[in-house]
């Protein structure tokens, strides 16, 4: 097993999670949605997986490049 | 002393072409073609159209190390003509068997003479990179310098007469890696690396560690520099790309691009575009799928596809004609143009221009990222590059709202006259600022939300784009699906015919990267 870091894109607000810590995902599943430039920004999983970290909560303050989630993949 | 017979001299003549064909020699040949790599000679006949290699310099050898004359075939860089999809173009391939295809003065000769015969005869030029470097001891010391270097005021000139492409397929430092900068096009193949300097020389001299991928292979490249435009996973793929890549050039810059039949099913497909369009305006798509619906069935290639991903920059074709289509991609960043997209859509303006491609521009943007980062990027200064050179550009220019465009990236996009002509959906928005933003900045401070949200609303409405269409700032208003039709008549219209389809190419000596 190894695990994915899912950054931030983009520096803006969690707008909404869309998944739990545990959850199964698909490659390109939309896991939380960021709001920037009043621009709803999705952040998808990068491959299958599992959610073992999710280190935002709706409303945060995020930068450019931060870890929102860690998937567990393989 | 016996003199020669005819004979005697042809089969020595054989003899050494069968040396000079025989490269490094076997065992270094070998190793290649276990590791899955094509040699020099594998990749010229693989890239060129069968049987049309001419070889120039096929006897030549070392002329500084009198040692190396007889174990450095061709100079380790093959040199010649050949043709592509029928058309002749220049090439020179690394052969990496022969001292790494360092570079030394016949070597040097040779690239010179491709590169005066590709620019003064309108051939493109494909340069097959892969060499060490400087070629040790020949250029060492005083005597060596003034032998090797800086004799050609020209040799790092570069003024986009005809197409450059290189292809990036081992470890390239030295003229692989400098060629390959001043190319139009950068095809890297994966566990290449491109740099100034090996990660050996780095180590001796600032003693940092790090291996090649690190250092300059193609993720940096791809993803950071931009100075690759595509990444593939073999030498094949690389050198399939080379020749896509010059299908929509023209052999050199006083010549249209060529035209290429149309697909069938192309028309139809492109009926479907407002399908992509999600119900809510502030949600994103993925704008490339809008490309690749507008433009002629599977024409769209897109350069730099993973550097500044909130816009795309893609050839294409429209009614078999090169186009270069630039959009915002709201599935990333919302479309909001960061630094990286603004030097990635400059670097494609100057392509487009110096080779008389129209530049087509599908506008979906909520304006140039802003923050700190962008400021540290130096994003004004991007972003007036952007505006100088998409105004010094005489290709024509179509630009197409497909949703927001506001402020200063309204005009980089080709509003305000920036485009020959502006087409607008009906779901364009256009405004000085989103008017969310804007509420904050109208309303009184004492304004209660009713007020806030009456103002707001106000605003919304006016972005509308009945009152840019009504005073002439957008001429078109057009549904989606009536977008290709639109584009290929408007490419009828401005096709440059006074100056026989060539540009001014006013940008031909910009730099590849900035």
């Amino acid at each position: 097993m190894s695990s994915v870091e899912v950054k931030s894109e983009v520096t803006g607000s969690v707008w909404k999670i869309g998944c739990r810590v545990g959850d199964t995902v698909t490659r390109d599943q939309e896991l939380v949605i960021l709001e920037s430039m009043k621009m709803e920004i999705p952040v998808i999983a990068p491959q299958d997986g599992r959610i073992k970290e999710l280190l935002v909560a709706e409303g945060d303050s995020i930068a450019e490049d931060q870890t929102i989630a860690v998937v567990e993949v393989g | 002393m016996s003199q020669k017979t005819y004979d005697d001299v042809v089969s020595e003549m054989e003899c050494r072409r069968a040396k000079a064909l025989a490269m490094g020699g076997e065992e270094k040949l070998a190793k290649r073609k276990a590791a899955g790599y094509l040699n020099a000679r594998e990749r010229l006949a693989y890239v060129l159209d069968a049987d049309s290699f001419l070889e120039t310099g096929l006897f030549s050898s070392s002329s500084v190390v009198p040692q190396d004359r007889d174990r450095t075939p061709a100079d380790g860089k093959i040199t010649g003509f050949g043709r592509i999809d029928g058309r002749e173009i220049a090439i020179v391939a690394n052969d990496f068997t022969v001292k790494g295809a360092s570079s030394s003065l016949t070597n040097m000769k040779k690239i010179g003479h491709m590169k005066r015969v590709a620019t003064d005869r309108g051939l493109p030029l494909v340069l097959l990179g892969e060499s060490s470097g400087a070629r040790m001891p020949d250029n060492m010391g005083a005597q060596g310098m003034g032998t090797l270097l800086g004799n050609d005021p020209t040799q790092y000139l570069r003024d986009r007469k005809t197409p450059w492409v290189s292809a990036l397929l081992g470890p390239c430092y030295g003229s692989s890696a400098l060629y390959a900068c001043m190319s139009d096009f950068v095809v890297m193949r994966k566990g290449a690396s491109m740099g100034v300097s090996s990660p050996r020389l780095v180590a001796m001299a600032t003693g940092e560690k790090l291996d090649a991928e690190e250092l300059c292979g193609w993720r940096l490249h791809a993803e950071v520099t931009g100075l690759v435009d595509a990444v593939v996973e073999s030498d094949e793929e690389a050198l399939d790309t080379v020749r896509r890549f010059l299908s929509y050039m023209p052999a050199h810059h006083n010549e249209p691009p060529p035209i290429a039949a149309v697909p069938a099913g192309s028309e139809a497909e492109a009926e479907t575009v407002g399908d992509l369009l999600p119900a809510s305006r502030t949600r994103g798509y993925d704008a490339r799928r809008v490309i690749d619906r507008v433009v002629d069935r599977d024409s769209m290639f897109e350069l730099k596809p993973a550097l500044g991903k909130s816009a795309v920059t893609a050839l294409g074709r429209i009614a078999g004609r090169t186009v270069g289509m630039i959009a915002n991609n709201p599935m990333f960043k919302g479309g909001a143009l960061d630094v990286p997209a603004c030097e990635k859509i400059t670097s494609f303006l100057v392509l487009c221009d110096s080779y008389n491609i129209p530049l087509v521009m599908l506008v979906d943007t909520p304006g140039f990222l802003i923050g700190g980062e962008a400021e540290r990027q130096g994003a004004p200064g991007k972003i007036i590059n952007f505006m100088n050179a998409l105004q010094l550009c005489t290709v024509p220019k179509l630009s197409v709202i497909m949703r927001k465009t506001y402020g200063q990236a309204y005009l980089n996009m080709g509003g305000g006259r920036n485009s020959d002509e502006v087409a607008a959906w009906p779901t364009a928005e256009v405004s000085f600022m989103d008017p969310r933003f804007a509420v904050e900045v109208v309303a009184s401070a004492d304004a209660d939300e009713e007020e806030r949200a009456r103002i707001e609303a106000q605003m919304e409405r006016e972005s509308a784009v009945w009152g840019i269409a009504g005073n002439y700032g957008v001429q078109y208003v057009i549904r989606p699906e009536e977008t290709r039709a639109w584009l290929e008549r408007m490419l009828s219209v401005h096709c440059t015919r006074l100056r026989g389809g060539v540009g001014e190419h006013r940008l031909a000596t910009w730099p590849t990267s900035f």
